[in-house]
């Protein structure tokens, strides 16, 4: 065992969302405290599946947002990262015309990149053979592309990595920006995760090994984390970037600090493929990896923002680990509820939305939690979200491949809540 | 090529190009296509078009005119 490196808050400067729950973080954290389900509907795209419905991001105008000639070269899933990304710097307050570009570092975590792109093109080719196959199939559909591009965007110079941890990546993207940050090798990271798979192969995939909700005639009910008639997980999609810089420069030039990553578990699970650890090994191998990160102790944990995807064995896994490792006091939420699955980015969304419950002292409600699971014993946070000081939150994200990465976040500024004001009208309850 | 410029000036809308920029004497530099979409131009103009245009028949430095001029040779579907 080694000694654990010392204790670096990586503060969170900038946010920026595009979600199945709202384009924006404002947007996107209201809903979600709003916990309203509607984010899942019938997907056209998906016609004729076994699960035909999704959580897409409504009306996301790609050509409107990004302008035409910079739309059509891109993937969805790069498009839903540089708009978010585009939110985030805003956020930030910083000058990305005067920056040093070598020190800015991208770190995305993506689980499959541009496979919409993929799909139509293999569609082309089958259809009208190769000699009709586009000439930007590979920098589209190259999972790597969507850190390049925000790198293209933002001249950002330094470190450019995707990572990919099936439904971790966002979470582990963010894991090791922060530690390119304490390591001094950038000053500054955008980080984050997204994801734009909803489409008849991959949904098919994820359909035929059981793992997704067959509510179909109540598609807005269909993600029910902890629920005692979860069913399945509602496919989603979305981005979250966020920017990073050392708590100590993110002071010195008077930035707003939505909250810290202070701390950063890694591991796996070594088991099955899809299947986590009956016992949550490895999920619970990150969780006090992560806090030993930080520095603090399991019974400092306040909050959990769970992985919670409403599939029948995460959730009663998760849980139980949960109530093992850090006690029945902790309140745990899974905003899953509202979002659905948004894979490789989920992660990142949910990091984000920790960092507005820490900000606000306001944790978010599960969506269409009716019946807790009598077999999960943990405090989970239903139909009202509750207003509560949050000293230190973990976010948990697992991957298929048994892939496993949490993190830890803390208040930006001592004592409590950031600078920011902006809770939600819904937050009054 | 009084039929054929016009639907190339279309087809650079997919490409976020907007009308007033073109001319006739624009050349696909002047335009800022760089080489990937230039060849992404060619295959759309050749489903457009119904001709076959052979790799590097067209290069930055040509005109619409001239792409205009290889197309109708190619024996356009007008």
């Amino acid at each position: 065992m080694t000694a654990a490196l010392r204790p670096f808050d990586a503060a969170i400067t900038g946010l920026g969302m595009v979600t199945p729950a709202g384009i924006g973080a404002a947007a996107s954290w209201q809903t979600v405290c709003d916990a309203d389900g509607t984010a899942a509907a019938p997907d056209p795209v998906l016609d004729g599946l076994r699960t035909d419905f999704s959580a897409r991001v409504p009306g996301f105008d790609a050509d409107k947002l990004l302008g035409r000639r910079k739309a059509w070269r891109l993937d969805r899933c790069t498009q839903l990262a540089i708009v978010a990304a585009g939110e985030a710097l805003a956020d930030s307050g910083l000058d990305v015309a005067a920056w040093d570009g070598a020190r800015v570092g991208v770190v995305i975590g993506s689980g499959i990149g541009g496979a919409a792109t993929w799909e139509a093109q293999h569609k082309t080719l089958l259809d009208h053979g190769p000699g009709r196959v586009s000439a930007m199939l590979i920098p589209m559909l190259a999972v790597n592309m969507v850190a390049g591009y925000i790198a293209m965007e933002y001249g950002a110079r330094g470190p450019n990595l995707v990572v990919a941890t099936a439904c971790a990546s966002g979470a582990s993207a963010i894991g090791v920006a922060r530690d390119l940050l304490r390591s001094g090798a950038c000053d500054i990271v955008l980080t984050g995760g997204a994801e734009a798979c909803l489409i008849p192969s991959i949904v098919s995939g994820f359909a035929q090994m059981g793992a997704l909700s067959k509510r179909r005639e109540d598609p807005r009910t269909g993600s029910r984390p902890f629920d005692a008639e979860r069913d399945g997980f509602v496919p989603g999609e979305g981005a979250a970037i966020l920017v990073l810089e050392g708590l100590a420069d993110a002071r010195a030039r008077g930035a707003r600090v939505h909250a810290n990553i202070s701390g950063y578990g890694s591991s796996a699970d070594a088991f099955h493929a899809t299947a986590p650890h009956p016992e949550g090994r490895g999920a619970e191998q990150a969780l006090r990896l992560a806090l030993r990160d930080a520095g603090v102790g399991p019974d400092s944990v306040d909050h959990v923002n769970a992985h919670g995807t409403s599939t029948p064995l995460n959730d009663a896994v998760e849980a139980e680990m949960i109530r093992r490792v850090l006690g029945d006091q902790v309140t745990v939420t899974s905003t899953k509820g509202v979002t659905g699955h948004a894979l490789g980015a989920a992660g990142a969304m949910e990091a984000a939305f920790t960092a507005l419950t820490v900000e606000h002292s306001f944790v978010p409600p599960t969506a269409n939690l009716s019946q807790q699971d009598a077999g999960i014993d943990v405090d989970v946070v239903a139909k009202a979200g509750r207003h509560q000081p949050v000293e230190v939150a973990v976010s948990n994200s697992f991957g298929f491949g048994g892939q496993n990465a949490v993190l830890v976040l803390t208040p930006g500024s001592p004592g409590g809540q950031g600078e920011s004001s902006q809770r939600p009208s819904s937050a009054a309850v | 090529m009084q039929t054929v410029y016009p639907r190339l000036v279309e087809l650079l809308a997919r490409f976020g190009v907007p009308e007033t920029e073109i001319t006739l004497d624009s050349t696909f530099e002047d335009l800022d296509l760089d080489s990937l979409t230039l060849v992404e131009f060619t295959l759309c103009a050749e489903q457009e078009f119904g001709v076959k245009i052979e790799d590097d028949t067209l290069n930055r430095q040509d005109t619409l005119k001239r792409a205009a001029e290889v197309i109708e040779i190619q024996g356009a579907a007008v």
